[in-house]
C-alpha cells in the first residue's frame, strides 16, 4: 500500500518533467524557418567545405557556434552576389546588424555536452548530424535519446557514469 | 491510428503548451556577432592582465573576458603590491564599464553652467571647440591654461607634463583629498626622504597605529591587509601584536589586540607621549637623537598626554615598553591622522617612533625603495611618470585664487578626485570655476565638477585603455601596464590621446614633445613595442620581476622634535559638544564609487548600513540626546548644516561623532544622488585639508528617509548593556 502510494506520488511528481522531455523530443525532427535559406548541402557536398570552417570552435569549445556575419562575408562579397538569399546577408552585413537564427537542435539543459570532447575523439560531425551534409537549411534528423548517447558511449567503451554528462 | 510514441509526443506537446505556454523563457534564437572580437572562442574564458585605477594604490588585476564582454575582475596573482587579492572597490569596476549613465560621445552644454543640461556633438565638432580656443591662447597668453586633475603615474603623467610644458603653461595641477602630502612633508623632516616608505609588515612583531585604518583605505589596503595577515599568522612562533590608536572603533581597529581610543587630531601627542617614555627609560635604540630629544619631550609626559588625548597615561606608558622591546617594529600614521589641521605634525611625531626604535632600513620595519630607478631613462622627467608630485591642497587652492582673478582662459578637468565635491564648499570652488570662460571636463559619468564644463569629452573606463602604473607602496620597482580587455564599448578617447591629437594640430613645440601617434604607441615605444618583451609583460601585467634597491641615503640623525601647531578643532565646545571625526568609506573612498549600485549595497563592516549616510555616536551620547538607533538628526557645524541617520557605534567615545565620506551627491547619477548629505559641508577652508577640524552640535529632527541596515544592531551588541 505504502509502496503503491509512493509510485503514484512520484510519478505525479515527474509527470511535468516526462512531459517536458516529450515536448523536447517531439519538436526535434521539424524544419525551422530560417531568415536566410542557408543550404548545407551547396557548402558541404557541393563544395566540399569543412564543417569546422563555419563552426570553428567544435574541437575549442562546448559550443559548436554559428559564423559571423563577417565570415559569411569573407567569400560573399565576391561570390553569388547576385542570388536573392546572398543579398539578404549582404544587407545585415551593410546594416551591421547579426543575423537571428532559429534554434534547430536543443538538448536539456540537464545534459552537458562539450562538441570539442567528441570532435577531439574523432568522432565525425555526421555521427550526431546525419544528413546535415545534404540538407537545405539546418535539420535535425536524430532525436537525442539517452539511449543513443548510452549506446555510442558502450561501443567506444568510454564513460557511462551518470556525472559524464549531468551536472 | 496513433503509436504510443506518437501518442506520447503528442500528449507531451499539449502538455507543455498547457504547463509553460505563455512563459516561454527557452531561448529560442541564436544571434552570431556581426563582427567577432579578437581571439573569440565561443563559450571559452580568457583572462586579461591589466591594472586597477579605482583608488590610487595601483593593484595588478586579470579580468575574465568571454564572448568579447568582461565578466570578473580578480587582482593578478603575480603582481606584488596584491599578490592575486582585490578590494571590493576593484571589483566593482565591471559596472563603471557597462553602466548606463556613462558618456557615450562628446557633450555640449546646452543650458546655463551646472544645470547638467548637454547635448550629443561628433567628435570633429567637439574637437573644433576645442582647439579654436586653444589655438589662440597658445598665441597669446599659454599661462592661461590650466589642467586640474587627479594624480597622473606612469606614461599618462609624462604626456600631461610634456603638453603643458610644451604649450608653455606651468598651471598643471592634481587634487587628490586623500593625498599624501602631509606624510611626505613628515618624512622630509623626519627621514630627510620626501617620499612614501615601504613598510614591512610581514616581519614586523609589533605594529602601533595612530588612525592608520590600512585595512580598509589607506595608501595601499589590499596590500597591507595581506602584509598584515602574514605578520599575524605567517610565522611559526611569532604573532605579531597590533595596538590601534584612533578616535573610532573601525574596522581595522577592531582587528587590533589592543584599541586605545584618542580625540580626533590628538594621534601626534600620543606618539610624542610614547617617545618620551622611550627617552625617558632609555628604551631607544638610537641613542644619539634620543639625547638631543630628551629635554623637549620634557613636557610631553603620559600624564600631560592623557589630559589631552583621552588616553590613559598607563596604557602610553605600557605602549611604550612594549613597542621598543619588541623589535622589529614599525609605527604606522593613517589618512585620518595626516588629514588634521596639522597633519604633518601628527606623521612627524609618528616617524619620530620609527627613528628613536631604530626600524629604518632593516626587515621588519620601513626602507625607502628607489622609486626613480624605474624611469631612470626620463631623467629628470622622471618625477612625471612617479606619483604625481604635484598633488595638493595648497596647489589646488592658489590655483582656485587664480581662478579668481580671472587668470585663466581654459581649465582642462579630468580625474575622479571630483573636487567640487570633496573640497570643503567655502573654498567655492564652482564659484572659481565660473570665471574661467571654457572649461574642458575629461570625464566618464557626470558629477558635480564634470556638470560645470562646457564641453565634456567622453573617455573611456580603466578596462579599455591603454596604459602604465608606478604603485605608490608594495610594487618592489614593479612597473603595471594597463590594456584594454574589452572592445571599448562607446565613441570614447582618452584623455592622454586627446592631447596628443591635439599637440599634433597645434604644431610646433607641442607637437614635438608629443611625437606619437596615438597614446597607446608612446605606451609601445617606452617598452619595447609588441612582439617583443612588451608582449610577455602584458601577459604577466606588467614588468613585475625588477626589484628595485632600496635608497640607501636616508637620514636618521638630525631628527628633531616635530612642532605642534596644536590648532584646536573649530566651534565652542558648549555650542558644539562632539567633535567631528570624517572617514574615507571603504566602499566609496572619497565618494568617487557611489554611482557602483554593488559598492552602494555593500554593508559597512561596523555600522553595516547601506545606501545612505549615517553618523556615528555611542549609545551613551545618544541617551543624553534622546536619541535611538536610525533617528534623523541635524549636524550643525560653524561652517554648515547637514541631516543624518543616527548609528550607535559602542567603541567611539562619547564626545565625539564620526561619519563616512562619499554620500550626499546631487549631480553624481540615479545611484549616487540624493542619499544623504555631503559631510564635507561641514568644514571649514583651513591653511590645510582637514577632515578632523570641526566639532558638531546634534540635534533630533524627523527625516523622510530610513537608515537600510542588513543586520539589526542587537544582534551586534547589546545597547542597554553599553549605557
Ligand atoms: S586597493 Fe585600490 S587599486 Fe587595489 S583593488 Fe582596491 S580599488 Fe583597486
Amino acid at each position: 500500500m505504502t509502496r503503491k502510494r509512493t509510485f503514484a506520488a512520484l510519478a505525479i511528481a515527474l509527470l511535468p518533467a516526462l512531459l517536458f522531455l516529450a515536448g523536447g523530443l517531439a519538436a526535434a525532427a521539424e524544419t525551422v524557418p530560417q531568415p536566410i535559406a542557408y543550404s548545407h548541402k551547396i557548402h558541404v557536398t557541393d563544395y566540399k567545405m569543412n564543417c569546422r570552417f563555419c563552426h570553428s570552435s567544435t574541437n575549442k569549445s562546448q559550443y559548436a557556434n554559428l559564423p559571423s556575419v563577417e565570415k559569411c562575408m569573407m567569400c560573399h562579397r565576391t561570390i553569388a552576389t547576385d542570388k536573392p538569399e546572398v543579398k539578404k546577408i549582404a544587407s545585415y552585413w551593410n546594416e551591421k546588424k547579426p543575423i537571428p537564427w532559429n534554434k534547430v537542435i536543443d538538448l536539456p539543459n540537464h545534459v552537458y555536452f562539450p562538441h570539442k570532447k567528441m570532435v577531439n575523439a574523432g568522432i565525425p560531425c555526421l555521427t550526431c548530424h546525419p544528413g546535415m551534409d545534404r540538407a537545405g537549411t539546418a535539420v535535425q534528423n536524430l532525436e537525442f535519446g539517452m539511449g543513443f548517447c548510452m549506446d555510442c558511449h558502450r561501443k567506444k567503451k568510454v564513460s557511462i557514469d551518470c556525472w559524464t554528462c549531468h551536472y | 491510428m496513433l503509436d504510443r510514441r506518437q501518442f506520447l509526443k503528442l500528449g507531451g506537446a499539449t502538455a507543455f503548451a498547457t504547463l509553460f505556454g505563455g512563459c516561454d523563457k527557452v531561448q529560442r534564437r541564436l544571434i552570431p556577432f556581426v563582427i567577432p572580437p579578437e581571439n573569440y572562442t565561443l563559450g571559452e574564458a580568457l583572462w586579461y592582465a591589466s591594472g586597477c585605477d579605482q583608488c590610487p594604490a595601483g593593484c595588478g588585476i586579470v579580468v575574465r573576458v568571454s564572448e568579447g564582454r568582461a565578466k570578473k575582475i580578480e587582482g593578478n596573482p603575480l603582481h606584488p603590491v596584491n599578490r592575486g587579492k582585490l578590494c571590493a572597490r576593484g571589483q566593482a569596476a565591471l559596472q563603471a564599464l557597462y553602466h548606463p549613465e556613462r558618456f557615450s560621445r562628446p557633450m555640449k552644454r546646452s543650458g546655463p553652467r551646472g544645470s547638467g543640461a548637454y547635448a550629443p556633438v561628433s567628435w570633429e565638432e567637439a574637437l573644433s571647440l576645442l582647439m579654436e580656443p586653444l589655438k589662440k591662447i597658445k598665441a597669446e597668453a599659454p599661462s592661461s591654461l590650466l589642467m586640474l586633475t587627479g594624480p597622473m603615474r606612469g606614461h599618462a603623467g609624462l604626456v600631461a607634463g610634456r603638453f603643458m610644458k610644451s604649450f608653455g603653461s606651468p598651471n598643471r595641477v592634481a587634487w587628490d583629498p586623500f593625498g599624501p602630502d602631509a606624510m611626505l612633508s613628515a618624512n622630509a623632516a623626519a627621514y630627510g626622504v620626501r617620499d612614501l616608505p615601504e613598510h614591512d609588515l610581514a616581519n614586523a612583531r609589533y605594529l602601533l597605529s595612530f588612525s592608520g585604518d590600512f585595512l580598509e583605505t589607506g595608501i595601499s589596503p589590499v596590500h597591507y591587509a595581506r602584509e598584515y595577515g602574514r605578520m599575524r599568522g605567517d610565522r611559526e612562533t611569532i604573532r605579531g601584536k597590533f595596538v590601534h590608536f584612533g578616535p573610532r572603533l573601525s574596522m581595522t581597529a577592531a582587528a587590533a589586540d589592543l584599541f586605545l581610543p584618542c580625540a580626533p587630531g590628538t594621534e601626534g601627542f600620543v606618539a610624542l607621549g610614547i617617545a618620551h617614555v622611550m627617552v625617558r627609560d632609555r628604551l631607544t635604540a638610537a641613542s644619539s637623537a634620543a639625547g638631543r630629544l630628551a629635554d623637549d619631550l620634557g613636557a610631553w609626559s603620559p600624564e600631560e598626554v592623557e589630559k589631552k588625548t583621552g588616553v590613559h597615561a598607563h596604557d602610553i606608558a605600557a605602549a611604550a615598553e612594549e613597542f621598543a622591546r619588541n623589535q622589529p617594529g614599525l609605527a604606522i600614521a593613517g589618512t585620518t591622522a595626516a588629514t588634521c589641521a596639522d597633519g604633518a605634525f601628527h606623521c612627524s611625531a609618528v616617524a619620530l617612533l620609527n627613528v628613536l626604535a631604530g626600524n629604518v632600513g632593516k626587515p621588519g620595519g620601513l626602507s625607502f625603495p628607489n622609486r626613480a630607478q624605474a624611469f631612470a631613462k626620463y631623467g629628470p622627467e622622471a618625477g612625471l611618470l612617479s606619483p604625481s608630485p604635484e598633488s595638493g591642497y595648497a596647489g589646488t587652492r592658489a590655483a582656485l585664487e587664480k581662478m579668481r582673478g580671472g587668470a585663466f582662459r581654459i581649465a582642462f578637468l579630468s580625474g575622479a578626485t571630483n573636487p567640487a565635491f570633496t573640497l570643503p564648499p567655502s573654498l567655492k570652488f564652482g564659484e572659481a570655476l565660473s570665471k574661467v570662460p571654457f572649461v574642458v571636463a575629461f570625464a566618464s559619468f557626470l558629477d558635480e565638477t564634470t556638470s560645470l564644463a562646457d564641453l565634456v569629452l567622453p573617455v573611456p573606463t580603466a578596462l579599455e585603455t591603454w596604459g602604465d602604473d608606478l604603485a605608490p607602496v608594495g610594487h618592489a620597482g614593479a612597473i603595471t601596464l594597463r590594456q584594454p580587455v574589452v572592445e571599448p564599448f562607446h565613441d570614447t578617447r582618452s584623455m592622454p590621446d586627446i592631447l596628443i591629437a591635439a599637440a599634433k594640430e597645434l604644431g610646433g613645440e607641442p607637437a614635438k614633445a608629443l611625437p606619437w601617434g596615438s597614446f597607446r604607441e608612446c605606451i609601445e615605444k617606452a617598452y619595447g613595442g609588441p612582439g617583443g618583451e612588451m608582449e610577455k609583460a602584458l601577459q604577466r601585467g606588467g614588468f613585475l620581476g625588477e626589484a628595485s634597491s632600496p635608497r640607501s641615503a636616508v637620514r636618521t640623525g638630525g631628527v628633531s622634535l616635530p612642532k605642534a601647531a596644536d590648532r584646536p578643532l573649530e566651534g565652542d565646545p558648549k555650542a558644539f559638544p562632539l567633535a567631528l571625526h570624517l572617514y574615507p568609506s571603504i566602499a566609496l573612498y572619497d565618494g568617487r564609487g557611489a554611482n557602483l549600485p554593488w559598492l552602494q549595497e555593500m554593508p559597512d563592516p561596523v555600522s553595516t548600513a547601506v545606501w545612505r549616510n549615517w553618523i556615528e555616536i555611542n549609545p551613551k551620547t545618544a541617551a543624553g540626546l534622546g536619541l535611538a538607533e536610525g533617528d534623523g538628526v541635524t549636524v550643525t557645524s560653524p561652517s554648515g548644516k547637514i541631516t543624518a541617520h543616527v548609528a550607535f557605534n559602542p567603541g567611539i567615545a562619547p564626545d565625539v561623532a564620526a561619519m563616512p565620506l562619499g554620500q550626499g551627491h546631487t549631480k553624481y547619477g540615479k545611484y549616487a544622488n540624493g542619499r544623504g548629505e555631503n559631510p564635507i559641508s561641514l568644514l571649514p577652508a583651513g591653511e590645510t585639508y582637514a577632515l578632523q577640524a570641526t566639532r558638531v552640535a546634534l540635534v533630533k529632527t524627523k527625516l523622510s528617509t530610513a537608515l537600510a541596515r542588513t543586520g539589526h544592531p542587537e544582534g551586534q551588541w547589546k545597547v542597554k548593556n553599553m549605557m
